[in-house]
Order: structure tokens, then sequence, then C-alpha cells
């Protein structure tokens, strides 16, 4: 299986130098659509998005790629995705991630 | 509030006892899983919190040491670097199970990677490439730890929360509404009992 890249061009590119064949500089606009058709790839494993362009994908989008068991979607550029920082503070009682 | 399923009989009464006994019994079994849960959440959190900070910095950095690369080489350089590259990480997935919840479990090959394996020629490319492509490196392989660490802490996440959600409709609603229940039918149950004696004094008075 193989990492696939998501974000906007000079997020993207880096990850060609890594070896990383499977990068799309994209528009949030385009995002939507380009992570669909990355969902269906079955030879994806890890889909690393850049997190604040993440927020621009749709809520039924986002919900739908953390409950999916492949890709692993992982959001790079950034401290602790909101939601999941919510989700412990409601689970757990208190903020973990607060430094 | 009286659960209204149930009428005051003694077959129904054993039927509440038991469904009360269960429900205590499965209030028991989903604490201790809760609070196993939460252990396993502590273990992994600590992981989870050194892989961010560790992928924050790194990204910086593999940004910094890119945006370098492109203003010696050009982005046009850059990029016909990366093309020329041979290899690329290849990751196995498959799942493990932790306290009947799937987590993925990855695997990977390939990620890092000697100057001789990238690809491209190293007199036609200056260093610049080869240390932004060696920041790109380390960063892919925090990436791969963090996507499992990450994932697995959210898979815990959302079965607490499921279960603490359980826990709580069986201690604040089920359980109470089921005791309320068997008061109920045990009271009327020794409401008719005393019925039944009065009646029978009545007539047993009447008779004599």
């Amino acid at each position: 299986m193989e990492i696939a890249v998501v974000g906007n061009e000079d997020f993207a590119y880096g990850f060609q130098l890594a070896g990383v064949r499977k990068t799309y500089g994209v528009s949030p606009k385009e995002m939507e659509r380009v992570v669909e058709e990355i969902i269906q790839d079955e030879s994806v494993g890890i889909l690393v998005l850049k997190s604040d362009e993440m927020s621009s994908l749709s809520l039924g989008m986002r919900k739908r790629l953390t409950s999916l068991p492949r890709p692993v979607v992982i959001a790079v550029g950034g401290e602790e995705e909101e939601d999941l920082r919510s989700k412990v503070k409601r689970a757990i009682g208190i903020d973990l991630f607060k430094t | 509030m009286v659960l209204t399923e149930y009428k005051p009989t003694r077959s129904q009464l054993l039927l509440v006892r038991r469904t009360l006994r269960m429900a205590e019994r499965g209030h028991r079994l989903l604490k201790l899983k809760r609070d196993a849960l939460i252990l396993e959440f502590f273990n992994v959190l600590n992981r989870a919190k050194e892989i961010r900070s560790d992928i924050v910095k790194r990204y910086r950095v593999a940004e910094e040491r890119l945006a370098i690369a492109a203003s010696v080489e050009g982005k046009v350089g850059v990029k016909s670097a990366a093309f020329a590259l041979l290899k690329t990480p290849q990751l196995e997935l498959s799942s493990r199970n932790v306290m009947g919840i799937v987590v993925p479990k990855i695997e990977a090959q390939s990620v890092r990677k000697g100057i001789h394996e990238r690809g491209y020629g190293i007199i036609g490319t200056s260093a610049r490439i080869d240390d932004a492509a060696a920041a790109y490196e380390e960063l892919v392989e925090d990436i791969i730890v963090a996507a499992e660490i990450e994932t697995t802490m959210r898979r815990l996440i959302e079965e607490i929360e499921k279960v603490k959600r359980r826990v709580n409709a069986l201690e604040h609603r089920v359980i109470p509404e089921l005791k309320e229940t068997e008061k109920f039918i045990r009271q009327r149950l020794e409401e008719t009992e005393r019925e039944n004696i009065f009646r029978l004094k009545r007539f047993k008075a009447a008779g004599g």
C-alpha cells in the first residue's frame, strides 16, 4: 500500500522528495472530490491532509474519514485536531491537550 | 417512573428482579471496561502527544529545507529530483484488537533511503535537495507511526464515550426504573395479599 498526500501545491510537492507518488496539490474546492477518489483507491493505506485545509471538507466527509478502516487519515501541519481534542474533553471530562 | 409494560404479578416480579440483576451485572462490567479503556487511553495519549510534537517540529524543518532547496535549485529542479526517485514508501496495513476495538497496525518499508538509493544524480543536484529529502523522509516515518497511534487513540476515545453513555444510562435510568418497578409490583402484591386476608377474615366472620 502507499501513502497519499492532499493539500495545497506547496504542501504536497515536498512529500515527493520522500518518494510519495500520490501527491495531490489541489484547491480547497477540489479537495472533497480528490479525497473521495482516494477513498475508492484501494492501494492507499495512509491519507495525509494539511490540517488547516481539512476544515474545508464537509462535516459528513470528515466523519466518514475518521470512521473508515482504510485509509488511515492523519492531519499534518498543526497541533492536535480540534475535533479529536473536543472528543477527548467530552469523554474524559478535562482538556488533556492543554499545555 | 414505573415501567408500564410490567403487570403486577408474581411472574413479572421475578422477571423484573432477573432483569435488574442482569442490568446491575452489566453496569459493573461496563464500569470495569470503561476504567480499563481509560488506562489504555492514557498510555496511548502520552505517545500520541510526543509523536505529534515531533511531527510539528519535523514538518517545520522539512518546510524550511524545502524552501532553501527551492531557492537554490528552483522549484523545477526540486521537482525533477523528486521525479527521479525510484523507491516509494511501501505500507502493510493490518489490524489488531485492543480490548475489543479493532485498531490499525502499520508496517512500512523503504521510507528512509541512502543518497545512492534515491535515484537522482549526486553531481547534478545540490546537498540542499538531499537535506530536504532526508527531512521529508523523517517526517513520513513519523507520520506512519502517528497515523497508527492517533487512530488507536481516536477509536479508544469513541469507545470510551460509547461505554460511558451506556454506564450512565444504566446507572441513572435503567436500574432506578427497574428498582422502582420492582418496588411497585412488590407493594401491589403485598396489597393484594392483605386484601385477600381481609376478605377471608370477613368471610370467616360472616360464616361463623
